[in-house]
């Protein structure tokens, strides 16, 4: 008979269950024209969950540890209900605007796809992991393609190619890892993470590793599966574009270190090759790809595939110093591709296309907005001292550790390159001429800003005292991996 | 001589299927024939977790084909809306055709 106790690992998970039934009942009792305020209710809910997840203890194991607790899957959880609550906040005036009618449901599938998402770092469970993803999956993909037949012949045109897409790649990897799964239960005998470690290697198995974790780099948008960012990105509404790039990589990086460090901690070394040329791919293909485009969210698209190279760094380093500092790169890489991507819905609220030609004279037309978006695209860029500086110079560092000092090399060559593409951004921003001759200062809803100013705190925040940041990632990752604080 | 079917026939069978419905994703252009070949990967996996449980004789394998067959319903009934809500917007489901957006 479980008691309480059990359930204690569960207990943020629970508790953003309880949340989620709430912000439903409350879109049942709100009558029409005040549903603005489900999604303000949403985001203050996150929020609080956020703040509780620092007063709860999440110690332990539950279901007969098919699902841990700890700091680890409590920081990754952090991360999804920050981005979470960021993302409610910054796509209150866009749902109101183009989808009156449906508010209560966009939010109520973002949280749906939120429990997933904080469901999959603690999952130590083959079967677990499948659901958790499912779970975190089909909502984005029904968020993708939210709007409906009036708004798909103007603004969102290509909403629903966009959801077609991430979906149909999604389900296909699915299946992917799904069939690596099953090889891998059937040469194991068990789902459980840590009685596959004990397996002894054979060829079948490692096949099956292999398409395990390259059917994972979909939710990561890595290189091979990476052909549904820039569309995506592109065409869905672009609050929703912000959450899509940052949660679901946090919690798809916490699944791949679960089933590289725990699962496949003996013969970590077969698999280690696929990450790696992964990681080569994405920072090659990302980097090169972004360079021509002239659409601002397919050209953050792009770099958002870079980056998540980078991130795989960590992965490749290993070690609880590689994967500590890729949780901080992730952290860190949250608040600031979301912030972009909220300044630009800022810009052009009216689109979902947004070009460098819109982007020209923004520091006329609104200096702060212009301020944020060159902070970020420099975070982006990995100049000192914003966060993303940080981040990339510690999972450099962490691979150098490893031994892999040409790794290293080849990210930092990579990285000059990406600043052409994101001083471009910033060129536009601040030496281009506005299109047309009258100065049209841009008009911010307080929501929006809140959501930006929060995200420009953080990556400041972070940026110029990295330290307590890095030192919890790694005690986390040491937890994590068991090894003395 | 009737020869029993062993475990490796069924998994040999399975990645056939499995390798028909990755071939067909790549090669085909209709969105619900990607589809259907990617429900024929989805059941090719519970072919094998099927095979492998009956190997072991233990449930768990049967366990997971009833999982996986929960998700796949969830993920045709998202699919299936979507793929609808493309043909009212652009009259047409082959995918070559519904690229509108820059490369």
């Amino acid at each position: 008979m479980p008691t309480a106790d059990d359930l204690r690992p569960l207990a943020v998970d629970l508790a953003l269950l309880g949340a989620t039934l709430m912000l439903f009942a409350v879109d049942l009792g709100l009558p029409h024209g005040r549903k603005r305020w489900l999604g303000v209710l949403s985001s203050a809910l996150l929020a609080g969950l956020f703040v509780l997840t620092f007063f709860v203890d999440t110690e332990g194991s539950a279901f007969g540890g098919s699902y841990v607790g700890g700091a680890w899957p409590l920081l990754f959880k952090r991360i999804a209900l920050a981005a979470g609550a960021l993302a409610a906040l910054g796509s209150v005036d866009h749902v109101d605007r183009h989808f009156p009618t449906r508010q209560g449901e966009f939010y109520l599938l973002m949280m749906f796809s939120l429990m997933g998402m904080t469901l999959l770092p603690g999952a130590r469970d083959l079967l677990l992991f499948v659901v958790a993803f499912e779970m975190m999956g089909i909502p984005l993909a029904m968020m993708a393609s939210y709007a409906k037949t009036e708004d798909l012949k103007g603004v969102h045109r290509h909403a629903a190619e966009a959801g077609l897409k991430l979906y149909l790649i999604s389900a296909v990897s699915t299946a992917i890892t799904l069939f690596g799964l099953s090889y891998v239960y059937g040469l194991t005998g068990s789902t459980r993470l840590d009685v596959i470690a004990q397996a002894p290697l054979s060829p079948l198995l490692g096949v099956g590793m292999m398409l395990t974790v390259a059917g994972m780099s979909f939710k990561v948008g890595a290189v091979p599966f990476h052909m549904w960012v820039p569309d995506t990105y592109q065409g869905a509404p672009t609050p929703f574009v912000a959450f899509l790039s940052v949660a679901p990589k946090a919690s798809g990086f916490a699944a791949m270190t679960a089933m590289l460090l725990v699962a496949f901690k003996n013969n970590r070394e077969q698999v280690l090759s696929v990450v790696l040329l992964m990681s080569l791919a994405s920072i090659t293909i990302g980097n090169l790809l972004a360079l021509p485009q002239k659409d601002v969210k397919r050209l953050l698209a792009y770099s958002g595939i870079a980056q998540v190279g980078y991130m795989l760094i960590g992965l490749v380093a290993g070690g609880s110093y590689g994967v500590g500092m890729l949780l901080f790169f992730v952290s860190g890489y949250v608040a600031t591709n979301m912030g972009a991507f909220l300044v630009l819905e800022a810009i052009a609220p009216q689109r979902t296309g947004i070009t460098l030609d819109d982007v020209k004279g923004l520091s006329r037309r609104s200096p702060w907005l212009a301020a944020a978006l060159l902070l970020f695209l420099l975070s982006l860029a990995g100049i000192p001292f914003v966060v993303g500086f940080w981040g990339k110079l510690m999972v450099f560092m962490a691979a150098y550790q490893a031994g892999y000092g040409w790794l290293v090399l080849f990210g930092a060559l990579m990285a000059i390159v990406s600043l052409w593409y994101y001083l471009q951004v910033a060129r536009a921003a601040y030496m281009g001429d506005a299109p047309t001759e009258e100065v049209v200062p841009v008009k911010v809803t307080p929501t929006l800003a809140t959501a930006i100013a929060v995200c420009l705190t953080l990556v400041l925040g972070m940026g110029a005292y990295p330290r307590p940041f890095i030192e919890q990632a790694s005690a986390a990752a040491r937890s994590f991996l068991g090894e003395a604080p | 001589m009737i020869q029993t079917i062993s475990t490796s026939h069924y998994l040999i069978l399975a990645a056939a299927l499995f390798c028909l419905g990755m071939l067909g994703v790549l090669i085909r252009r209709n969105a619900l024939v990607v589809f259907m070949c990617i429900e024929l990967m989805l059941n090719a996996t519970n072919l094998t977790f099927l095979a492998f449980a009956r190997e072991r004789g233990d449930d768990l394998g049967h366990l997971s084909a009833f999982f996986i067959i929960a998700v796949a319903a969830a993920e045709a009934a998202v699919g299936l809306a979507i793929v609808i809500s493309v043909f009212r917007a652009r009259g047409t489901v082959n995918i070559e055709e519904i690229q509108s957006m820059k490369h």
